[in-house]
Protein backbone atom coordinates (compact mmCIF):
# COMPACT_ATOMS: atom_id res chain seq x y z
CA UNK A 1 0.00 0.00 0.00
CA UNK A 2 1.54 3.31 -0.86
CA UNK A 3 2.40 5.91 2.04
CA UNK A 4 -0.11 8.23 2.12
CA UNK A 5 -0.12 11.72 3.93
CA UNK A 6 -2.05 11.87 7.35
CA UNK A 7 -4.46 13.77 5.42
CA UNK A 8 -4.93 11.82 2.13
CA UNK A 9 -5.29 8.55 4.82
CA UNK A 10 -7.71 10.41 6.72
CA UNK A 11 -9.73 11.74 4.42
CA UNK A 12 -9.75 8.09 2.56
CA UNK A 13 -10.39 6.21 5.60
CA UNK A 14 -13.19 8.69 6.70
CA UNK A 15 -15.00 8.72 3.35
CA UNK A 16 -15.27 5.18 3.84
CA UNK A 17 -16.30 5.00 7.29
CA UNK A 18 -18.54 7.77 6.94
CA UNK A 19 -20.20 6.05 3.52
CA UNK A 20 -20.23 2.78 5.94
CA UNK A 21 -21.41 3.42 8.90
CA UNK A 22 -24.27 6.35 7.94
CA UNK A 23 -25.21 3.64 5.72
CA UNK A 24 -25.59 1.24 8.54
CA UNK A 25 -27.35 4.19 10.42
CA UNK A 26 -29.98 4.74 8.26
CA UNK A 27 -30.84 1.02 7.49
CA UNK A 28 -30.31 -0.25 10.70
CA UNK A 29 -29.76 1.59 13.49
CA UNK A 30 -31.93 4.63 12.87
CA UNK A 31 -35.23 3.50 14.38
CA UNK A 32 -33.63 1.62 18.23
CA UNK A 33 -31.85 5.44 18.05
CA UNK A 34 -34.44 7.48 17.46
CA UNK A 35 -36.94 4.79 20.04
CA UNK A 36 -33.99 5.87 22.32
CA UNK A 37 -33.90 10.20 22.14
CA UNK A 38 -37.69 9.68 22.69
CA UNK A 39 -37.11 8.05 25.67
CA UNK A 40 -34.66 10.35 26.94
CA UNK A 41 -36.43 14.20 25.80
CA UNK A 42 -39.51 12.21 27.46
CA UNK A 43 -38.31 13.13 30.51
CA UNK A 44 -38.04 16.40 30.13
CA UNK A 45 -41.22 17.47 27.67
CA UNK A 46 -44.00 14.83 26.94
CA UNK A 47 -43.85 13.03 22.84
CA UNK A 48 -46.24 11.48 20.98
CA UNK A 49 -45.75 9.74 17.80
CA UNK A 50 -47.87 10.91 14.67
CA UNK A 51 -49.79 8.95 12.25
CA UNK A 52 -47.67 10.27 9.85
CA UNK A 53 -44.36 9.06 11.45
CA UNK A 54 -43.99 13.27 13.09
CA UNK A 55 -43.59 13.56 16.54
CA UNK A 56 -45.86 16.17 18.63
CA UNK A 57 -43.97 18.06 21.14
CA UNK A 58 -45.72 19.45 24.73
CA UNK A 59 -43.14 21.63 26.25
CA UNK A 60 -43.92 22.93 29.66
CA UNK A 61 -44.24 27.22 29.23
CA UNK A 62 -45.53 29.12 31.61
CA UNK A 63 -46.82 32.19 30.22
CA UNK A 64 -49.83 35.11 30.26
CA UNK A 65 -51.23 35.73 27.19
CA UNK A 66 -52.76 39.59 27.27
CA UNK A 67 -56.42 40.43 26.35
CA UNK A 68 -57.06 41.10 23.21
CA UNK A 69 -59.98 42.39 20.90
CA UNK A 70 -60.99 38.32 20.02
CA UNK A 71 -59.90 37.35 23.62
CA UNK A 72 -61.07 39.96 25.89
CA UNK A 73 -59.66 38.26 28.99
CA UNK A 74 -56.10 37.53 29.82
CA UNK A 75 -55.20 33.47 29.36
CA UNK A 76 -52.56 31.95 31.11
CA UNK A 77 -50.53 29.40 28.98
CA UNK A 78 -49.10 26.50 30.66
CA UNK A 79 -47.77 24.26 27.78
CA UNK A 80 -47.35 24.78 24.46
CA UNK A 81 -47.92 21.75 21.56
CA UNK A 82 -46.02 21.74 18.13
CA UNK A 83 -45.22 19.39 15.42
CA UNK A 84 -41.95 18.20 14.58
CA UNK A 85 -41.60 16.56 11.50
CA UNK A 86 -39.18 13.19 11.55
CA UNK A 87 -36.63 14.34 9.26
CA UNK A 88 -35.61 17.30 12.25
CA UNK A 89 -36.12 14.57 14.34
CA UNK A 90 -33.24 12.34 12.69
CA UNK A 91 -31.06 14.97 12.48
CA UNK A 92 -30.71 14.96 16.45
CA UNK A 93 -29.35 11.14 16.08
CA UNK A 94 -27.15 11.24 13.11
CA UNK A 95 -24.17 13.01 14.82
CA UNK A 96 -23.17 9.63 16.71
CA UNK A 97 -22.17 7.05 13.66
CA UNK A 98 -20.28 10.64 12.31
CA UNK A 99 -18.33 10.61 15.49
CA UNK A 100 -17.63 6.77 15.41
CA UNK A 101 -16.22 7.43 11.83
CA UNK A 102 -13.55 11.20 13.05
CA UNK A 103 -12.83 8.59 15.74
CA UNK A 104 -11.96 4.98 13.64
CA UNK A 105 -10.28 7.09 10.85
CA UNK A 106 -8.21 9.17 13.02
CA UNK A 107 -4.49 7.03 13.62
CA UNK A 108 -4.67 5.19 16.72
CA UNK A 109 -8.25 4.14 16.96
CA UNK A 110 -7.21 1.03 19.33
CA UNK A 111 -5.77 3.30 21.53
CA UNK A 112 -8.52 5.50 21.50
CA UNK A 113 -11.57 3.11 22.64
CA UNK A 114 -11.84 4.44 25.71
CA UNK A 115 -12.51 7.63 24.03
CA UNK A 116 -14.76 6.36 21.32
CA UNK A 117 -16.90 5.64 24.59
CA UNK A 118 -17.18 8.25 26.67
CA UNK A 119 -17.28 10.50 23.20
CA UNK A 120 -20.42 7.98 22.28
CA UNK A 121 -22.08 9.18 25.95
CA UNK A 122 -20.91 12.76 25.68
CA UNK A 123 -22.28 12.88 22.05
CA UNK A 124 -25.91 11.52 22.95
CA UNK A 125 -26.16 14.22 25.56
CA UNK A 126 -25.49 16.72 23.28
CA UNK A 127 -27.88 15.41 20.61
CA UNK A 128 -30.45 15.05 23.51
CA UNK A 129 -29.55 18.97 24.67
CA UNK A 130 -29.72 20.19 21.21
CA UNK A 131 -33.15 18.48 21.01
CA UNK A 132 -34.09 20.10 24.11
CA UNK A 133 -33.20 23.88 22.95
CA UNK A 134 -34.77 23.16 19.55
CA UNK A 135 -37.95 22.35 21.52
CA UNK A 136 -37.51 25.61 23.82
CA UNK A 137 -36.95 27.66 21.13
CA UNK A 138 -40.02 26.36 18.82
CA UNK A 139 -42.08 26.54 21.76
CA UNK A 140 -40.94 30.15 22.75
CA UNK A 141 -41.43 31.04 19.15
CA UNK A 142 -45.11 29.50 19.30
CA UNK A 143 -45.68 31.49 22.63
CA UNK A 144 -44.51 34.55 21.18
CA UNK A 145 -47.30 34.53 18.20
CA UNK A 146 -50.05 33.68 20.32
CA UNK A 147 -49.17 36.22 22.46
CA UNK A 148 -48.56 38.75 19.50
CA UNK A 149 -45.68 40.45 21.26
CA UNK A 150 -43.22 39.02 18.76
CA UNK A 151 -40.70 41.47 17.38
CA UNK A 152 -38.01 41.47 14.36
CA UNK A 153 -35.07 41.03 17.18
CA UNK A 154 -36.75 38.49 19.31
CA UNK A 155 -38.05 36.89 15.67
CA UNK A 156 -34.85 37.56 14.37
CA UNK A 157 -32.64 35.52 17.31
CA UNK A 158 -35.33 32.86 17.88
CA UNK A 159 -34.38 32.01 13.78
CA UNK A 160 -30.66 31.99 14.21
CA UNK A 161 -31.28 29.49 17.33
CA UNK A 162 -33.40 26.82 15.43
CA UNK A 163 -30.84 27.23 12.19
CA UNK A 164 -27.73 26.29 14.75
CA UNK A 165 -29.78 23.69 16.75
CA UNK A 166 -31.07 22.13 13.54
CA UNK A 167 -28.64 22.56 10.55
CA UNK A 168 -25.38 23.69 12.17
CA UNK A 169 -24.35 22.33 15.39
CA UNK A 170 -25.31 18.24 14.85
CA UNK A 171 -22.89 18.82 12.18
CA UNK A 172 -19.86 20.53 14.32
CA UNK A 173 -20.55 18.64 17.38
CA UNK A 174 -19.22 14.94 16.44
CA UNK A 175 -16.26 16.90 14.95
CA UNK A 176 -15.40 19.04 18.22
CA UNK A 177 -16.45 15.69 20.58
CA UNK A 178 -13.80 13.75 18.19
CA UNK A 179 -11.17 16.43 18.98
CA UNK A 180 -12.06 16.53 22.92
CA UNK A 181 -11.38 12.86 23.00
CA UNK A 182 -8.85 12.05 20.48
CA UNK A 183 -5.24 13.66 21.15
CA UNK A 184 -3.14 12.39 18.53
CA UNK A 185 -5.90 14.11 15.85
CA UNK A 186 -5.80 17.00 17.87
CA UNK A 187 -2.27 17.79 17.91
CA UNK A 188 -2.09 16.48 14.45
CA UNK A 189 -4.54 19.19 13.00
CA UNK A 190 -3.84 21.51 15.81
CA UNK A 191 -0.02 21.76 16.39
CA UNK A 192 -0.60 24.60 19.27
CA UNK A 193 -2.18 21.81 21.43
CA UNK A 194 0.28 20.36 22.14
CA UNK A 195 0.53 20.18 25.93
CA UNK A 196 3.81 22.66 27.04
CA UNK A 197 6.01 21.21 29.81
CA UNK A 198 5.59 23.88 32.62
CA UNK A 199 9.58 23.83 33.41
CA UNK A 200 11.31 25.79 36.29
CA UNK A 201 14.78 27.19 36.33
CA UNK A 202 17.29 24.71 36.77
CA UNK A 203 20.01 25.32 39.63
CA UNK A 204 23.05 24.24 39.58
CA UNK A 205 25.33 23.56 42.89
CA UNK A 206 29.16 24.69 42.93
CA UNK A 207 31.59 26.30 39.86
CA UNK A 208 29.14 27.83 38.48
CA UNK A 209 27.79 29.85 41.38
CA UNK A 210 31.26 30.38 42.32
CA UNK A 211 31.76 32.13 38.79
CA UNK A 212 28.78 33.89 39.45
CA UNK A 213 29.83 35.26 42.83
CA UNK A 214 33.27 36.23 41.28
CA UNK A 215 31.35 37.99 38.23
CA UNK A 216 29.46 40.08 41.10
CA UNK A 217 32.39 40.81 43.02
CA UNK B 1 28.85 15.86 47.88
CA UNK B 2 29.11 15.71 43.82
CA UNK B 3 29.98 19.57 42.61
CA UNK B 4 28.62 21.08 39.38
CA UNK B 5 25.34 18.57 38.75
CA UNK B 6 22.39 20.14 37.77
CA UNK B 7 18.71 19.63 39.17
CA UNK B 8 16.37 20.42 37.55
CA UNK B 9 12.71 21.39 39.54
CA UNK B 10 10.65 21.38 36.70
CA UNK B 11 10.04 17.53 35.37
CA UNK B 12 7.76 16.37 37.81
CA UNK B 13 5.51 19.75 37.13
CA UNK B 14 1.67 19.45 35.48
CA UNK B 15 1.92 19.90 31.74
CA UNK B 16 -0.45 23.11 30.91
CA UNK B 17 -2.23 23.83 27.51
CA UNK B 18 -0.76 26.34 25.26
CA UNK B 19 -3.42 29.16 25.66
CA UNK B 20 -3.73 29.74 22.05
CA UNK B 21 -6.16 26.76 22.02
CA UNK B 22 -8.58 28.29 24.19
CA UNK B 23 -8.02 31.92 22.28
CA UNK B 24 -8.59 29.68 18.84
CA UNK B 25 -12.14 28.08 20.32
CA UNK B 26 -13.23 31.55 21.46
CA UNK B 27 -12.54 32.96 18.16
CA UNK B 28 -13.98 30.61 16.35
CA UNK B 29 -17.21 30.40 18.15
CA UNK B 30 -17.50 34.11 17.91
CA UNK B 31 -17.07 34.17 14.03
CA UNK B 32 -19.58 31.65 13.77
CA UNK B 33 -22.67 32.72 15.85
CA UNK B 34 -21.47 36.29 14.09
CA UNK B 35 -21.63 34.77 10.52
CA UNK B 36 -24.35 32.84 10.80
CA UNK B 37 -26.53 35.53 12.48
CA UNK B 38 -25.78 37.65 9.62
CA UNK B 39 -26.13 35.13 6.74
CA UNK B 40 -30.17 35.03 8.01
CA UNK B 41 -30.03 38.68 8.06
CA UNK B 42 -32.97 39.77 4.92
CA UNK B 43 -30.67 41.64 3.02
CA UNK B 44 -27.69 38.48 2.70
CA UNK B 45 -30.05 36.14 2.56
CA UNK B 46 -31.46 37.75 -0.66
CA UNK B 47 -27.40 37.67 -1.74
CA UNK B 48 -27.26 33.93 -0.51
CA UNK B 49 -30.26 33.04 -3.19
CA UNK B 50 -28.67 35.05 -6.27
CA UNK B 51 -25.68 32.87 -5.45
CA UNK B 52 -27.28 29.77 -5.43
CA UNK B 53 -28.76 30.34 -8.57
CA UNK B 54 -25.80 31.27 -9.79
CA UNK B 55 -24.20 27.82 -8.64
CA UNK B 56 -27.52 26.23 -10.04
CA UNK B 57 -26.22 27.79 -13.63
CA UNK B 58 -22.58 26.49 -13.27
CA UNK B 59 -24.22 23.07 -12.30
CA UNK B 60 -26.49 22.77 -15.47
CA UNK B 61 -23.23 23.86 -17.97
CA UNK B 62 -21.26 20.91 -16.31
CA UNK B 63 -24.51 18.49 -17.12
CA UNK B 64 -25.03 19.66 -20.69
CA UNK B 65 -21.07 19.99 -21.14
CA UNK B 66 -20.73 15.93 -20.13
CA UNK B 67 -23.87 15.24 -22.37
CA UNK B 68 -26.63 15.46 -20.02
CA UNK B 69 -30.07 16.65 -20.11
CA UNK B 70 -31.03 19.39 -17.46
CA UNK B 71 -33.60 22.54 -17.61
CA UNK B 72 -32.61 25.10 -15.53
CA UNK B 73 -35.48 27.96 -13.81
CA UNK B 74 -34.01 30.55 -11.05
CA UNK B 75 -32.00 27.95 -8.43
CA UNK B 76 -34.20 24.89 -9.45
CA UNK B 77 -32.65 22.31 -11.42
CA UNK B 78 -35.12 19.79 -14.03
CA UNK B 79 -34.47 16.35 -15.52
CA UNK B 80 -36.43 15.22 -18.68
CA UNK B 81 -38.15 12.79 -16.51
CA UNK B 82 -39.86 15.56 -14.12
CA UNK B 83 -37.14 15.25 -11.13
CA UNK B 84 -36.51 18.30 -10.21
CA UNK B 85 -34.15 19.91 -7.15
CA UNK B 86 -33.78 22.77 -5.54
CA UNK B 87 -30.02 24.46 -4.43
CA UNK B 88 -31.81 26.15 -1.19
CA UNK B 89 -30.10 28.14 1.72
CA UNK B 90 -27.56 25.38 3.10
CA UNK B 91 -27.09 23.66 0.15
CA UNK B 92 -24.73 26.16 -1.63
CA UNK B 93 -21.69 25.39 1.18
CA UNK B 94 -22.35 28.53 2.24
CA UNK B 95 -22.68 26.78 6.18
CA UNK B 96 -19.22 24.73 5.64
CA UNK B 97 -17.65 27.90 3.96
CA UNK B 98 -18.38 29.78 7.53
CA UNK B 99 -17.25 27.19 9.36
CA UNK B 100 -13.92 27.18 7.25
CA UNK B 101 -13.81 31.25 7.38
CA UNK B 102 -14.29 30.62 11.63
CA UNK B 103 -11.28 28.23 11.62
CA UNK B 104 -9.23 30.33 9.36
CA UNK B 105 -9.62 33.18 10.99
CA UNK B 106 -9.45 31.93 14.59
CA UNK B 107 -6.04 30.26 13.96
CA UNK B 108 -2.67 32.00 14.46
CA UNK B 109 -1.58 32.73 11.20
CA UNK B 110 -0.29 35.75 9.61
CA UNK B 111 -2.80 37.87 7.53
CA UNK B 112 -1.24 36.76 3.72
CA UNK B 113 -1.85 32.78 4.86
CA UNK B 114 -5.38 33.96 5.81
CA UNK B 115 -6.31 35.12 2.79
CA UNK B 116 -4.54 32.41 0.61
CA UNK B 117 -6.55 29.83 3.07
CA UNK B 118 -9.90 31.76 2.50
CA UNK B 119 -9.98 31.70 -0.68
CA UNK B 120 -8.34 28.71 -2.29
CA UNK B 121 -10.60 26.83 0.56
CA UNK B 122 -14.11 28.53 -0.13
CA UNK B 123 -13.00 27.43 -3.68
CA UNK B 124 -12.50 24.05 -3.04
CA UNK B 125 -15.35 23.81 -1.05
CA UNK B 126 -17.36 25.34 -3.90
CA UNK B 127 -16.23 22.76 -6.41
CA UNK B 128 -16.58 19.59 -4.64
CA UNK B 129 -20.37 21.10 -3.95
CA UNK B 130 -20.85 21.23 -7.21
CA UNK B 131 -20.47 18.00 -7.70
CA UNK B 132 -22.41 16.95 -4.43
CA UNK B 133 -25.31 19.12 -6.18
CA UNK B 134 -24.85 16.76 -9.54
CA UNK B 135 -24.73 14.00 -8.21
CA UNK B 136 -27.66 14.62 -5.89
CA UNK B 137 -29.50 15.21 -9.38
CA UNK B 138 -29.09 11.93 -10.76
CA UNK B 139 -29.43 10.11 -7.31
CA UNK B 140 -32.80 11.96 -6.90
CA UNK B 141 -33.96 10.60 -10.25
CA UNK B 142 -32.90 6.98 -9.26
CA UNK B 143 -34.60 6.92 -5.99
CA UNK B 144 -35.92 9.42 -3.25
CA UNK B 145 -35.08 7.64 -0.01
CA UNK B 146 -31.84 7.48 -1.14
CA UNK B 147 -31.79 10.86 -2.44
CA UNK B 148 -33.04 12.37 1.38
CA UNK B 149 -30.46 10.16 2.78
CA UNK B 150 -27.09 11.20 0.34
CA UNK B 151 -28.58 14.82 0.41
CA UNK B 152 -29.17 15.72 4.23
CA UNK B 153 -26.38 12.56 5.41
CA UNK B 154 -23.77 11.79 3.95
CA UNK B 155 -23.09 14.16 1.27
CA UNK B 156 -23.46 16.87 4.25
CA UNK B 157 -21.14 14.90 6.37
CA UNK B 158 -18.35 14.45 4.07
CA UNK B 159 -18.62 18.09 2.87
CA UNK B 160 -17.28 18.20 6.30
CA UNK B 161 -14.63 16.00 6.69
CA UNK B 162 -13.33 17.55 3.53
CA UNK B 163 -13.47 21.17 4.97
CA UNK B 164 -11.91 19.62 8.04
CA UNK B 165 -8.84 18.04 5.46
CA UNK B 166 -8.69 21.74 3.35
CA UNK B 167 -8.14 23.61 7.11
CA UNK B 168 -5.31 20.48 8.24
CA UNK B 169 -3.46 21.22 4.83
CA UNK B 170 -3.89 24.77 5.39
CA UNK B 171 -2.84 24.45 8.82
CA UNK B 172 0.17 22.25 7.97
CA UNK B 173 1.06 24.88 4.96
CA UNK B 174 1.09 27.58 7.64
CA UNK B 175 3.25 25.45 9.94
CA UNK B 176 5.92 25.00 7.59
CA UNK B 177 6.00 28.04 5.89
CA UNK B 178 6.34 29.34 9.78
CA UNK B 179 4.11 32.20 9.53
CA UNK B 180 2.21 31.28 12.54
CA UNK B 181 1.37 34.50 14.88
CA UNK B 182 0.02 34.45 18.33
CA UNK B 183 -3.03 35.39 17.82
CA UNK B 184 -6.36 34.72 15.62
CA UNK B 185 -8.40 37.37 13.58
Amino acid sequence: MPAFEPQTRFLLRGSALFIGLLTLWWLVLLAPMLYGLKSAAGAFVLIEDNPSGDWTLRVPLELTLPATRQQPRARQLRSVDFDMSRSDAITFTFSLPVYWALMLAASGARRNLRGLLLGTIVMAAVELVLLLAFAEITARDGAAQLAGTEDAAGRWIRHVGVYLTVSVLPYIAPFAVAFGFHRELRRQVFPFSNTVEVSAPVYHEGRPQRRRAKNQR
Amino acid sequence: MKRGVGRSLGSSRPAATDPRSFRFVLIFAACLVVAFGVLLTPPVQSLDFKFSRTLVQVSQALVLACGGHATRDAAILRAPGGFAVEMRDGCNAVNVTILLWSAVLAFPASLKMKVVGLVAGSAIVQVLNILRFISLFYVGQYSMTWFDFAHAYLWESLLMLDTMVVFWLWVKRVARLGSTTDAGV
